[in-house]
Formats: C-alpha cells, structure tokens, sequence
C-alpha cells in the first residue's frame, strides 16, 4: 500500500519564498535589470522572515518529521537572513565594480541561502545533506563568478577541498545510519542509548567522520586551509556571504547533528574540544601576521570559528541559546565589516591595514564604524560581541571544560591585539594621500554597515533583546524533536 | 540621580560631537562641573543607596549600582580630576573637542567601575573606560605609540579575561542566582576553586593596580601619551585595581585573601621598592612619575593585601589623594613641556622665570612624597603604620620607598627647576589664566585632606570596618 508522506507547505513556507526568488531571479533575468531582481529578492527576505516569526511556537513538522520549523530553526533562520540581506544591499553598491552584476549572482545567492534555511530546520541527515549540497554548490559557483584567475583558483579550491568534506559528511552519515538504523535525527538520539558494542564503535566512526566533514564546512582547525585562501580570492560581497550565512548554516547544522542526535553518543566532544583548542591557537595567531585586512579578516572568522565552537561543548540548553545569540552578532558584525572594505577597497584584493592609518579623517562615520565592529569582534563591552563570547566561555567552562576556557581567553589576548591595531591606525593623523576607492560611500553599503553597527550597539547593551528569546532552554533540548 | 551621574558624561561626550565648534569647550566643561556637582550632592545627602534592577534577566547579569564609602570618595575624585583635566585641555590642546569628548566619555566608564556593584556591570565598565583611553592614546600619542599602545592592550585584556573566567567561575561554584555583589557573597565559593578562581581576579586587578611583573606598560603608556598629561590624568585615575581587590576580591574570597596574604605582601612591597629604584633613573618627566605611581601603587597594594583595617584604610586614603596629586603632577610636566618644549628632567633653571609653576610643582611633588600636612602623608602613614602590625619586615622594606620617592624626587626636581639656566634658552612664561585654577585646585584639595582628614574618612572608614568584619576581622 502506497503512503502519501505528510507534505504541510507551512512549515516549509520561509524556504519556498526564497527559492522563489531564486527561481525568480533565474527567469526574470532575461527581462529585468539586475538591480530590480535583488530589490525582489530583499523584498522576499523579509517576506521569509515574517512567514517565520508566523511560525514561532507552532513547532510545526512536515515529512514525517524531516523537517522541522521549531524555535530553533527560526532562530538560526533569521540570523541566515539577516546576513542575506546583508549580502544583497551590499552587492547593490559593490558589484559591478567587482564584476559579478548579472541576475547569476542573485540566482546562486538565493539557492545558497534556500539550501541554508534546510539545513536550520532540517529533522533528519538526509534533509541536512540536501541542504548542505544546495549551499555548497551555489557557494562554488558564487567564489567563481568573477572573471579573475584569483577568483577561479579560490572557486575550484573551495570546491576540491568542500567535496572531499562533503564526501566525508556523507560517509558519516552512512555509518551512523548503519549503527542506528535511523536517519531521524530523533530516532538516532532514541536509539544511541541501548547498542551494542559494535554498533558503538561504528557509532563513533560515524560521527568523528560526521565531525570532520562539518569542520570542513565551518573551517575547524585542522581543516581550515581553504578559508583564507577563498575568502581573500573571492570578490568581497561574496567573502562576506562565505563567512557569515554559510558559517551561520554549517553551525545550525552541528548544533541539529552533535547537540540532537548525537548528544549522547560517545567520542566526538573530546574530538572536538581538540579541534576548537586547535582552531583557537592556529587561528588566532596566524591572524595576528596578516598584513592585507580582508586577509586577516579570514583568520578572524576562523578564529572566531573556535569560539562558536565552544557552544557546543556546553548542555544544549546553554550551549544552543549561546551559538543563537553568537551567530547573529556575528553575522551583524563581519558583515558590516566586509561592507566597509567592499565599499572603501580599490581592488577585489582588500586592503592592506597599513592603508587604514588616518581613515578617521577621510571617513570618519566608515572609521567610527569599523573600530566599532572590531571593538565588537574582540569581544569588548558594551557592544554584543562581548556578550557573544561571555556566553561562549560560560557555555564551555559550566560543561566543564574549564582548561579550554582559559585557553580561549589567552587566544583572545592575540585576537585583542589584531584587532585593535587596524582600529587604532585609522585614528593615527596621516599626511600620506588617501588610498581608497574614491567613490566609497554609497547609500545601501552605508544603511548596511549602519543597520550592523546599530544592531551590535543595541544588542550589546541591551542583549536580552534577542538573547530573551533565544534563552529558553526548551528550545534547545528538543532539537531531535523528543 | 547617582544614574545621571554616571552617564552624564558621557552624554556630554556624545553631545559634544553634535555641538558647533566654537561651544564645545564650554559645554565639556559645564558637563564635567555639573558632574561634579551631582556627585558633592550625592556626598551630601549621605550617599546613594544601592539601586538594582534586572539587566539581562536569562543570564542573572543586574544593573546594581551605589555610591556610598569608598567608591563614593573615588568617584568624587574622579569627577573632579576630570573637570581640571577638562578646563586644562581646552585651553592646551588646539581643536581640543575629541579630546574633551574622550575625557568624558572615560569618566563614564570609570563613575561607573566605582559605583557598579554587579561583577559583569564592573567588568562591563572596566573595559570601557579603557576605549577612550586607546583612541586618546591613537589620536594624541607620539611616534612610538603603537607599541605602547599594544602591549597597554595585550596586558589589561588578558587580565581581564581570566577575570571574567573567574567571575563566572564565582557564580557557577558558588551557585548563586545573579552577579550582584549582594548575592554572591551569600552563596560563597570554598575551597581550592576560590584560590584558583581569586587568581583569576587578581590577574585583571595587578595589571591594573599595577603591580609587578605585570606593570611593563605603564611606563611606555604614561611616555607616549600626548605631552599636555591630559590622557595621563584619566590613566592615573585608571588605577582601579586597589578598588577592585577591596570592594570584590576581599568579599569574595576571603579565605584566599588571608592564606596569599604574606605573598601578596611581599610582591606589593616589592613593587613599591622596585618601582621607586628605576623612577630614580628616569630622565623623561612623564616616566619618572609613572614610575613614581607604580611606587605609590605598590604601597596601596601592601594597605590592601594586609587585611588590617588602618592599612586599608590608609590604602583607600592614598589610592583616592593620589589621583589628585600625580594628576595634577601631570598637567605641572606638560605645562613645562609647553614651555621649554621637552619633558627631560635636565633643563635646567625654570624656578628663576616661572617661580609660580616651581613652587605649584614643588608643593605637589610634596604631597606625593608624603610630606606631613599634605594629603599623601595621611594615607602613607597609616598604611605603614597597619601593615607593621601584620608584617614588619615586608613593611619595612616598602617603608624604603618613601625615602627612596623623596631622593628621585627631589633630585628631578632640582635639575629641572632649579640649577642654572642654559645658555640660549627660551624665556618661559610663568601661570596664566585657567593654569592657576588647573595647578592650584588640586593643591588645594591635597591640602585640605592632608591637614582636616575625618570628611574624606568619615566616608572610608565604615566601608572598610564593613568588609574587613565579613572577613572575619584582622
């Protein structure tokens, strides 16, 4: 007897308008100018975003349990957003002097940001994997898109080395299928309690190997590699895209995979306080001898890749509602980062950070701007990157991992110090002629930028403004739908 | 009204950016008054009570704040200082509005250290005074700053993020509902975690006390920071480690406190010692008094550490009348400097043209080097005089640094002020206008407190007798 799966369109609601628009961008493209094409999709953005506020609280599912539009979901899905949309006001200004203006970009964007949502409210591995193959695909194809060989080595270098993770995911997929007999993230979770030793150590295989691919997608030290180098080769909106949104999703993803499914299973959180210490040491140094901003900027996301990370040592009720605040700072604050080096950069290379010195008075609303969201990524009051990594620490030090905790804190001292050296050139006076793009500021770069300083400045005094909905533990103790 | 005192100023500093150009000296400057006198009413209606509401609810973070006691007298200080360090700059400093906007926007951050009575509010303000202090020391500095700068940053931080380790380490042990002082003190750590996560805090309070070895960026900070000693008035009012170690360290981890005690002892009275022998070598102004404060600092860590009450008190005593006195020692240096053009302590002959600016000097530099009737002398004494009684050997060696301050002194003093000019000097002019007030307000109030001390003790002595007694006494 056939059974019809229980397809329900409202929970997939806030995933349908923004393949809507990608499938829009895609058609409409032969008509339409580029410009209206990525006013639609913003349009459509905050369409998604109310169709998710909507849905808070219903915890609706859909394909049996496939996919979910719980709190959860809705929480990482607006930081997703948030940065999409970021991206796109953005690429208004930037990019056509980055050569990616054609209605492609918007399209690829827009895929990428579809496979994203899926994989936030994904409820079992395989919705994850569609997911994370449609925003992988499209994020090859958005790093290549610039006619530059810079371009294209990073695309096919993001792609080689995202493959071989991808390929790891899915093995470690199949083995915790193997183990399980579940691709549910709920039903793994039941069933990893009662196994058999066997099973067990094919349990574990499967989730270090799980571990792995994820590492790739987030840039966990040791597997990090790829990050600077496509960050720095792709054209700026697009680093700016690679490091927020697809970060934001590769997280939602291990937050469903290691804090739902896996969360009793052996192994992997020993495994993956290794890579974090690894990944705070590594990163955080190497950042610390970059002499190309945009450059350092990678590093920092990889860095600050460590202490989300931490986030998922900790209980899944501290833990999750610390990565939820944490992503979306994030998002606010690298994105309007980037969108100051898109805007003020002379070519798709970034600058370099002796460039910055006297930029206070050359643009001091983009100077003020950008010492603020370096302020802010170093985790100094009142701004919200500070309450980030508080809660980060504390999510790790209360699990116990009080060794890593300290350890995160000496990587800060690092992170302080490349931080604020770009921060505090641009106040230095300087006689030297000005050394960015002359026609800078532009009214969409500058809302965005205003919209992420603004976002760090309110959430950091008053972080219960987001942190309040994120703090339930309830959410998060349900992410395998138990 | 303790809430307007606070962000007052930095209001001020906001709208200071809003203001027309040729108003912004005189708006910093009612700011900075109006401050002040919000603060002398506070004083006079006996202190503000603690204030405590909810902050960030889901994490157990309160906006608690008083000013009562101790905290009351440093930030009566604070806001004073930065009023003469406001009417100063206007007049030095050309096109002094960020500066001024600087200025104030610290003095939030620092009103707010002392009257925040929640861990992650202290530790909140505590990193924010430090933002102006960096943009004063990027935008004014000297050439070398960016080192300065960088190790200034690299120290504070590192120790205030073991800091903040420890403050969560504080509430998650002891298991208490918020970070409000009140609270943690009832739900208290034991045991070895409170050593360890006392460490933790101290970290962050050494650095910025500063106490040695952690003191390296003190001097390069005071020497790069522009010549007028505007930024280095609000630097030395950033000494809020002695504060930090009495108001949170002392009730929070009392039993480590007493088992590091003779430790600790011996590290400040060291550092007093130490810090003393170097200023005696400098030959840059600005280093010598940072040296000097460092001395200073060492000799209120020895008060504070000794878990006695005079010691503390004195300690207390000397930590707020030392801002007023080195402040002022500052603003004399970069008085000179804009005179004779160089902070060097071999020029040599200034006394004959400039008589006032010697003798404001000399009697500052008298004060500081704890000369009876000045305000120095007061808190010196009694942290010797109470850390005799605990540790007489440690004390003795800290009690050197007295005599060693008069000899680094008196000897910087003499090759500057007095000797003879050389040939071809410039001619330097003596006071004019706002720099009698700038000189002579401080040495009024070093005065005042040196000679009638029991207004400034009045406020200090029950605060310490208060924490000393949850300890346990002596």
């Amino acid at each position: 007897m056939l059974q019809i799966p229980d397809v329900y369109l409202a929970p997939l609601l806030p995933i349908l308008i923004v393949l809507a628009g990608a499938v829009a961008s895609t058609v409409l493209g032969f008509s339409l100018p580029r410009r209206a094409l990525t006013i639609i999709n913003l349009v459509l953005l905050g369409v998604s975003a109310v169709s998710m506020g909507a849905l808070w609280n219903s915890g609706a599912t859909a394909f049996g349990g496939g996919l979910r539009a719980d709190n959860a979901a809705i929480l990482l899905g607006i930081s997703i957003l948030v940065g999409s949309a970021m991206t796109l006001l953005v690429s208004l200004d930037t990019a056509f002097r980055a050569r990616v203006s054609f209605p492609e970009f918007d399209a690829m964007l827009m895929y990428s940001v579809t496979g994203t949502l899926l994989i936030a409210f994904s409820g079992d591995l395989i919705t994850m994997l569609i997911g994370l193959e449609i925003m992988s695909l499209s994020s090859y194809v958005l790093a290549t898109l610039q006619d530059s060989r810079r371009a294209e080595e990073s695309g096919l270098k993001y792609f080689l080395l995202g493959a071989v993770g991808s390929a790891i995911l899915i093995y470690g997929i199949a083995l915790v299928y193997g183990a399980t007999g579940s691709l549910n993230y709920a039903g793994i979770a039941e069933r990893t309690a009662g196994l058999t030793p066997q099973n067990v150590a094919i349990l574990v295989g499967g989730a270090l190997l799980l571990l792995a691919g994820f590492a790739f997608k987030v840039a966990l030290a040791p597997f990090h590699q790829w990050t600077p180098d496509v960050y720095t080769g792709a054209p700026t909106s697009v680093s700016l895209f690679l490091s927020t949104v697809v970060k934001v999703a590769a997280f939602a993803g291990m937050l469903r995979v290691f804090g739902g499914a896996l969360q009793n299973a052996p192994g992997w959180a020993s495994v993956l306080q290794i890579l974090t210490a690894a990944t705070l040491i590594i990163g955080n140094a190497a950042a610390l001898f970059q002499p190309n901003f945009k450059r350092m900027m990678a590093y920092s996301a990889v860095a600050h890749t460590g202490f989300l990370a931490m986030t998922l040592l900790g209980v899944p009720g501290l833990g999750g509602a610390a990565l939820a605040y944490y992503l979306l700072v994030y998002t606010l604050m690298t994105a309007a980062a980037l969108a100051i080096v898109a805007a003020l950069q002379r070519t798709e290379a970034g600058m370099s950070i002796s460039d910055l010195r006297g930029l206070y008075y050359r643009h001091p609303a983009y100077a003020v701007a950008l010492a603020v969201c370096l302020a802010s990524l170093a985790g100094l009051p009142p701004f919200a990157g500070f309450f980030g990594k508080y809660l980060a620490f504390q999510a790790a030090f209360q699990n116990g991992y009080v060794w890593l905790s300290v350890l995160a804190a000496l990587a800060s001292v690092a992170a302080l110090v490349y931080y604020l050296r770009p921060a505090m050139l641009m106040f230095m006076p300087d006689r030297t002629p000005a050394r960015e793009y002359p026609h800078g500021e532009r009214a969409a770069t500058t809302f965005t930028v205003a919209l992420g300083v603004v976002g760090i400045t309110v959430l950091g005094i008053l972080p219960n403004l987001w942190y309040g909905w994120a703090a339930n533990p309830a959410i998060w103790e349900t992410l395998a739908g138990r | 009204m303790i809430h307007l005192m606070i962000f007052l100023p930095l209001l001020g500093s906001l709208a200071l950016l809003a203001t027309p150009r040729r108003w912004r000296e005189e708006v910093a400057g009612f700011v900075a008054a109006l401050t002040l006198g919000l603060g002398l009413l506070i004083w006079r209606g006996g202190g503000a009570e603690l204030f405590s509401v909810n902050w960030v609810p889901a994490l157990g973070v309160t906006y608690s704040v008083a000013l009562d006691g101790v905290s009351l007298a440093l930030a009566l200080v604070t806001a004073f200082m930065s009023l003469v360090a406001v009417l100063y700059a206007a007049r030095r400093i050309e096109n002094p509005g960020t500066m001024l906007s600087l200025v104030l926007a610290m003095e939030t951050g620092l009103l707010g250290i002392f009257a925040a009575r929640d861990l992650v509010l202290f530790y909140v303000f505590f990193e924010d005074a430090l933002l102006p202090a960096l943009m004063m020391l990027a935008i004014y500095g000297k050439p070398n700053r960016m080192r300065a700068l960088v190790q200034f940053a690299a120290y504070t931080l590192f120790g205030s993020l073991l800091m903040l380790l420890s403050i969560i380490g504080v509430k998650y042990y002891g298991g208490s509902p918020t970070f409000a002082l009140a609270d943690l003190v009832n739900y208290p750590v034991t045991g070895v975690t409170q050593t360890w996560l006392y460490l933790g805090f101290l970290a962050a309070m050494a650095v910025k006390l500063p106490m040695w070895p952690l003191h390296a960026w003190l001097p390069d900070f005071h020497e790069q920071n522009h010549d007028s000693g505007v930024p280095d008035v609000m630097g030395t009012l950033y000494k809020v480690g002695g504060y930090g170690i009495f108001t949170f360290g002392l009730p929070l981890f009392p039993d480590a406190s007493e088992q590091l005690r003779p430790i600790l002892m011996g590290l400040a009275a060291f550092t007093a010692l130490y810090a003393a022998w170097i200023a005696f070598r400098q030959t840059d102004w600005k280093r010598l008094l940072a040296y000097a404060g460092l001395s200073h600092m060492g000799l209120v860590a020895l008060g504070v550490f000794s878990l006695n009450e005079t010691a503390t008190i004195g300690a207390m005593y000397l930590l707020a009348f030392q801002n007023v006195y080195t402040g002022a020692l500052f603003l004399s240096v970069g008085m000179l400097q804009e005179r004779v053009g160089s902070v060097h302590t071999r020029v040599g002959g200034v006394m004959t043209q400039a008589g006032a600016l010697g003798g404001m000097t000399m009697a500052l530099w008298f004060a500081s080097i704890a000369v009876p009737g000045l305000a120095g002398f007061v808190g010196e004494f009694s942290v010797l005089l109470g850390s005799y009684q605990v540790q007489p050997w440690i004390t003795f060696v800290a009690g050197l640094s007295t005599i060693a301050a008069a000899a680094y002194a008196l000897t910087a003093y003499q090759t500057t002020f007095w000797q003879g000019r050389p040939l071809g000097g410039v001619r330097v002019a003596d006071l004019r206008h706002t720099e009698w007030l700038v000189l002579g307000l401080p040495l009024a109030v070093a005065l005042f407190f040196g000679v009638y001390s029991s207004p400034a003790l009045r406020l200090i002595q029950p605060a310490v007798r208060g924490v000393l007694s949850a300890l346990g006494g002596q």
